[in-house]
């Protein structure tokens, strides 16, 4: 139930590559160019922001680093080797992520929800199911405390018998990292982890980005919040009407005057900050 | 076969096709709108067949007019009967579960063809008719035009078959016309994009649902009585296979698409001739050939979506994200 | 049954006014009315029914023509017995109303209801023999001076019932009962519900089970307001192993108190009908693949079954023994499964509904069709197979008859036992697969698909395996039916022409039953069975009512009767968030949560 899918050598050669390697990414929805040549590369336990005005292309670039979308041309390689083409093989390969709007199994328990996500570690089927043999109750076993781990892990183990539907919305945004962790990915997107938060449950998904790294996850975050991505983020690349315009680390974006001129608005400085781009 | 043969079957497919399509249109469009199968839309279609009936057998002056002229009445009373079934239906029975999760309303809709269809199956009257051996009410006889069918070199063509064919072109252009030109269309249009947007911008999409079903259900008396027409009868469960095959005819030409919708029906109606006339033509399946009729709808079905599953013209439905 | 708001004491009009004002309303009136003290009201109640107990015993008619023979004094008769029975049951619901002793877990959210459903059970069924008596035998003549007994004997508890304010509270947290008592009583239960259920199989004539179906109805919801239904419900949740076996013994009880054949045929097709319904409960209860054409696998099974089963109108001349019929039965529905599923699970759900039910239509026609002249021979066309041996397991031969334990076994008494290991059988697999890995993949798939795949979940192969996971029980079934009715028809497996189990019927009984419950199919097609079946009169209507029941189930309670927990929540979530909302305002300091773990 582990995550690597190459060994030795491989491995090795994937760290120095990074953990992901978008090179090229181009996406056309008939006439419209969605995302265009974009590069991104993403090392081992970096965590990378994604930001732009709305309509950047950013959500796009992420369905096509997790197979939702095909790109029109460019490569994503994950650890080295070729992202495979469905979205469920992606995430057995090591890539998880969080949706825009809250996409949870809103009928399902919390922790029948986190246990889905760990679906691809897990063989058992029908007839391991109707038999319930010892593999079958130990791997029951296994999914159901690594769902409570994490539960935990996002304090939010309290809510593990309450529906998923009947959470507060910031629990809901945890559950669905939980979730997205429970596969045990190498790398994990967050579209969008802090809409409609207030400053405190915004500092606190900071904190909880940072407790990820710490696990071993490399991270890529979409946000419309500067302040979080700024504190946040070793990295910053800004989209704009799909084109990657500039990347670098967080001061270096900022000064950028193409980055104010497409998107800050206004110089930013610490009083009169309110370049916050609310959700939307 | 000969090319005559051939052809006749192809004329045969196209007005059949013209049929289904014009049937489809009502399936193609709330579907496009709304994401909803209307399941009793077959049997708005029976109820406008029915419609048309009732004022010729209950309007005794109709009766006596040439039948030319008296189809204008037969497609007035055809077409109240069928939108008002189809208006009734939305209001009552569709609207409420707008919200609800996408079974409940299909099954409202396989409910709300059930009673409709024993609705006329119970209450129409037969006048003359009896039971058949398996116990249903005999088909009522509708009229049908008198007269040798055209002979187009070879091809034969029945009256009512010319005459299905000229209405289902009146039909389509007028689609065409009011779905490009007029307000109403374009909100239409609007509406099976981007509902919420559309709802934004001002347009009355109740209204614009509404009118959608009206459509359809108009399209579908038309039909109705073009069937009558050919085949002499309108029976309480014309709606059911009619139905299946027209929404498959939709699903072909491209959901969400009104052209998609003729011109599947065609595509069908084609396929279904042709292949039930293949089979004829050999002597070692010389019998099967109407037996299996219904089923190449299907098989049709099956392989359009396989390898084409947008449709053969582009299906048009809004994501329900 | 559900979560109704407390009761405000009046059916509409202006709010009555704090102090009282020259203006009397509605409102005021009732509450004036009900000054009567609660004690006069209890009292009225207690002697409604008791006298409409008494009433039984008296003729309720003075021809012996009314069927059931309600002309005998001394002595119950007919419809009589019902009421007898709700009387008895009302006057027990009565202690904890007069609040005595070990009756109290009757009515943990308020005895009112309970009280005013089982009045309302008895008169209602009583007034509807009575009615029926008079409209039957032309002229209230035929009405004695007991039939005037029993009409004002059952009115006194209903308005007494009504009289009495609501009472409706939260219930008291249950006393944790010993284990062993836990199990008596999930066994008691079960035992009462298959009782009950016998008496209706085995009403033999329809007033009488029209009179039934009233009296359960009310006092099924009395039952259910008064919380004792959730109770029970807990204690067969927490005694799973307990209810399976009560259910098992109840259902063999059943064939074994039957005098003769005659009601096992019913209870046979119910069985039948029940196990494919479970079947599809996979299929669209958890896996959500809305499927329209499902008996068509039930055909594959009885078809396969009976063209090898050595009868002399098949093709194939040849006679496998049934464990072999079986095996090729299922395998064959399973692979029809996979063929029909793998083109259409790719599709849109919508469309999966339209393509099922072609393949349904094919199959028909299909099967139809193979008769040597439009086809090749293969199924013999529209006569079918006919002639099919019956069956013969390990020397058992059940068309014969056996004894077994005191009790006689005709040829349907004998199927039934097969029937119910086939039942259980399914049963079996679909608890297992339903809280497993696959169970919650499948209910991943049905709430978002698009976020199961992006949990790693393949989608279609999960859709492909529930496909074909349905298609094979319903060839188990299919291969038990095929012996049962001794022939094989293409129309016994259609849409909705033929008597259930038919495809809209199965789709209805999974529906309105409770989808992705057990008892919910189960209850579901018992009902679709009887009903039509009963209701002989209705039959020209039956697809009318069926076509209204389900437009009104969908508008009114889309859960089914028997909801999953799931289930409800989806669909009432703004009348729940209300009345959350209430609660929370209400509550206020209190430390509870909403939503707490179950």
């Amino acid at each position: 139930m582990t995550t690597t899918t190459e060994t030795g050598a491989q491995a090795a050669a994937a760290g120095a590559a990074g953990v992901l390697e978008a090179r090229g990414v181009t996406m056309r929805f008939g006439g419209l160019t969605a995302v265009d040549g974009v590069d991104l590369s993403v090392g081992d336990r970096e965590i990378v922001g994604l930001i732009g005005p709305n309509g950047a292309g950013k959500t796009t670039f992420f369905n096509c680093l997790t197979g939702l979308y095909v790109p029109t041309s460019g490569q994503v390689r994950y650890k080295g080797a070729l992202l495979p083409a469905k979205p469920y093989k992606v995430t057995q390969a090591g890539i998880a992520r969080t949706f825009q709007n809250i996409r949870l199994f809103a009928n399902m328990t919390v922790l029948e929800n986190v246990m889905v996500g760990r679906h691809s570690r897990v063989k058992e089927g029908l007839f391991s199911a109707i038999g319930r043999g010892p593999r079958y109750r130990a791997a029951e076993r296994d999914s159901r405390e690594n769902a409570h781990e994490l539960l935990d892990f996002l304090g939010i183990g309290r809510h593990s018998g309450s529906l998923a539907r009947n959470l507060p919305y910031g629990d809901q945004r945890k559950l669905e990292i939980a979730r997205a962790m429970a596969s045990d990915p190498g790398l994990i997107l967050l579209d969008e982890p802090t809409a409609g938060m207030n400053p405190q449950e915004t500092r606190a998904t900071q904190e909880v980005v940072f407790k990820i790294r710490e696990r071993g996850l490399a991270v890529v975050v979409i946000e419309h919040d500067m302040r979080f991505i700024f504190g946040l983020c070793d990295r910053v690349a800004v989209l704009v009407q799909g084109r990657k315009l500039v990347e670098g680390t967080p001061e270096v974006v900022r000064a950028d005057e193409r980055v104010i001129a497409a998107y800050l608005g206004t110089p930013v400085d610490g009083a009169a900050d309110d370049s916050e781009g609310t959700a939307s | 076969m000969t090319s005559t043969e051939f052809l006749q079957l192809v004329t045969n497919g196209i007005v059949q096709g013209a049929m289904y399509g014009l049937i489809a249109i009502g399936y193609t469009m709330v579907y496009g709108i709304i994401q909803l199968i209307n399941f009793a839309h077959g049997e708005i279609f029976m109820f406008g067949g029915f419609g048309a009936l009732a004022v010729y057998l209950w309007i005794p002056p109709i009766q006596h007019l040439p039948l030319i002229a008296a189809l204008p009445f037969m497609l007035l009373g055809g077409v109240i009967a069928s939108v008002l079934i189809a208006v009734a239906a939305e209001r009552f029975a569709y609207r409420p579960l707008r919200n609800a999760p996408r079974l409940a309303p299909l099954i409202t809709a396989i409910g709300l063809s059930f009673v409709l269809q024993q609705l006329v199956f119970l209450w129409f009257p037969q006048p003359g008719g009896g039971k058949t051996h398996l116990g249903v009410n005999a088909p009522v006889q509708f009229p049908s035009f008198g007269g040798k069918p055209f002979n187009l070199g070879g091809v034969l063509l029945q009256r009512a078959d010319l005459l299905t064919v000229i209405v289902a072109v009146i039909c389509m252009a007028y689609l065409a016309y009011f779905v490009a030109k007029t307000r109403t269309g374009r909100a239409m249009q609007a509406t099976a994009q981007d509902p919420d947007t559309a709802r934004l911008m001002g347009i009355n999409t109740d209204r614009v649902i509404v009118i959608a079903f009206v459509l359809g259900a108009a399209f579908a008396a038309v039909a109705a009585i073009t069937y009558g027409l050919r085949f002499g009868q309108v029976t309480f469960d014309m709606g059911f296979s009619a139905g299946l095959k027209a929404f498959t005819a939709a699903v072909l030409g491209g959901i969400g698409n009104v052209y998609g919708a003729m011109v599947g029906g065609v595509v069908l109606g084609i396929a279904e001739q042709v292949s039930s006339g293949v089979l004829a033509s050999y002597h070692a399946t010389s019998q099967w050939g109407t037996a299996w009729q219904d089923v190449w709808a299907f098989v049709l079905l099956i392989i359009v979506l396989l390898f084409r599953p947008q449709g053969l013209l582009g299906e048009r439905v809004a994501d329900r994200a | 049954m559900g979560n109704d708001v407390p009761e405000q004491g009046s059916t509409a009009g202006p709010a009555a006014e704090p102090t009282a004002g020259p203006t009397v309303t509605t409102e005021a009136r009732l509450a004036e009315a009900r000054r009567v003290s609660p004690s006069a009201a209890k009292a009225l109640v207690t002697v409604g029914a008791v006298a409409s107990l008494a009433s039984t015993f008296l003729a309720w008619t003075w021809t012996p023509d009314f069927p059931g023979d309600l002309s005998v004094t001394g002595y119950p008769g007919g419809n009589q017995w019902i009421t007898l029975a709700v009387s008895a049951l009302l006057l027990v619901a009565l202690g904890p109303a007069y609040g005595v002793p070990g009756l109290r877990w009757l009515a943990p959210r308020g005895h009112v209801r309970l009280l005013r459903g089982l009045a309302l059970a008895n008169l209602v069924s009583t007034w509807y023999v009575l009615l029926a008596v008079a409209i039957e035998l032309n002229g209230i003549a035929n009405w004695v001076s007991g039939s005037w007994v029993a009409a004002i004997a059952t009115l006194l508890p209903a308005a007494g019932s009504f009289l009495l304010a609501d009472d409706r509270h939260e219930p008291a947290r249950a006393r944790p009962l010993p284990r062993w008592l836990q199990v008596a009583v999930v066994f008691a239960a079960i035992m009462l519900a298959m009782l009950v259920t016998e008496y209706g199989i085995t009403t033999g004539y329809t007033e009488e089970f029209i009179g039934f179906a009233l009296a359960i109805g009310f006092a099924a919801w009395g039952l259910n307001s008064s919380g004792v239904l959730a109770r029970l419900t807990d204690l067969t949740a927490q005694n799973r192993a307990a209810t399976s076996v009560s259910a098992l013994v109840a259902a063999l009880v059943f064939v074994f108190i039957q005098n003769s054949d005659a009601y096992n045929t019913i209870a046979d097709d119910i069985v039948i009908f029940a196990t494919v319904a479970l079947g599809l409960n996979i299929v669209v209860g958890l896996a959500g693949l809305l499927d329209l054409g499902y008996v068509a696998f039930l055909g594959v099974g009885a078809y396969t079954a009976a063209l090898v089963s050595g009868a002399a109108s098949s093709r194939f001349h040849v006679a496998y023994p049934f464990w072999a019929q079986l095996v090729l039965g299922i395998f064959v529905s399973m692979v029809a499964g996979v063929i029909i599923g793998a083109p259409t699970l790719r599709l849109r759900g919508d469309y999966l509904a339209i393509v099922t039910l072609g393949f349904g239509e094919i199959f028909r026609i299909a099967v139809n069709n193979l008769n040597g002249a439009s086809g090749p021979d293969l199924t013999n066309g529209p006569e079918g197979i006919y002639g099919v041996p019956d069956l013969k397991l390990f020397g058992y031969d059940f068309g014969q008859q056996h004894q077994i334990l005191g009790t006689t076994f005709g040829k349907f008494g004998n199927y039934y036992l097969l029937l119910l290991v086939a039942m259980a059988i399914v049963v079996f697999i679909f608890t297992r697969v339903n809280d497993s890995r696959l169970g919650r993949a499948w209910v991943a798939i049905r709430e978002d698909e698009t976020a199961a795949e992006a949990m790693g979940i393949h989608g279609y192969r999960f859709k492909l395996l529930a496909f074909g996971l349905g298609a094979s029980l319903a060839g188990l079934a299919g291969t038990i039916n095929a012996h049962l009715l001794n022939t094989v028809t293409p129309d016994q497996y259609n849409f909705s022409a033929s008597a259930p189990p038919n495809s809209a019927f199965l789709l209805a009984a999974v529906v309105l039953g409770g989808m992705g419950t057990i008892t919910g199919p189960l209850l579901g097609a018992a009902l679709l069975y009887l009903v039509p079946y009963k209701l002989q009169f209705f039959n020209n209507k039956q697809l009318l009512l069926f076509g209204l029941a389900l437009i009104l189930m969908m508008r009114f309670r889309p859960e089914g009767v028997v909801p999953s927990r799931r289930r409800q929540l989806e669909f009432h979530e703004d009348q729940i968030a209300e009345a959350e909302a209430q609660q929370v305002a209400a509550a206020g300091t209190q430390g509870q949560e909403a939503g707490a773990a179950a």
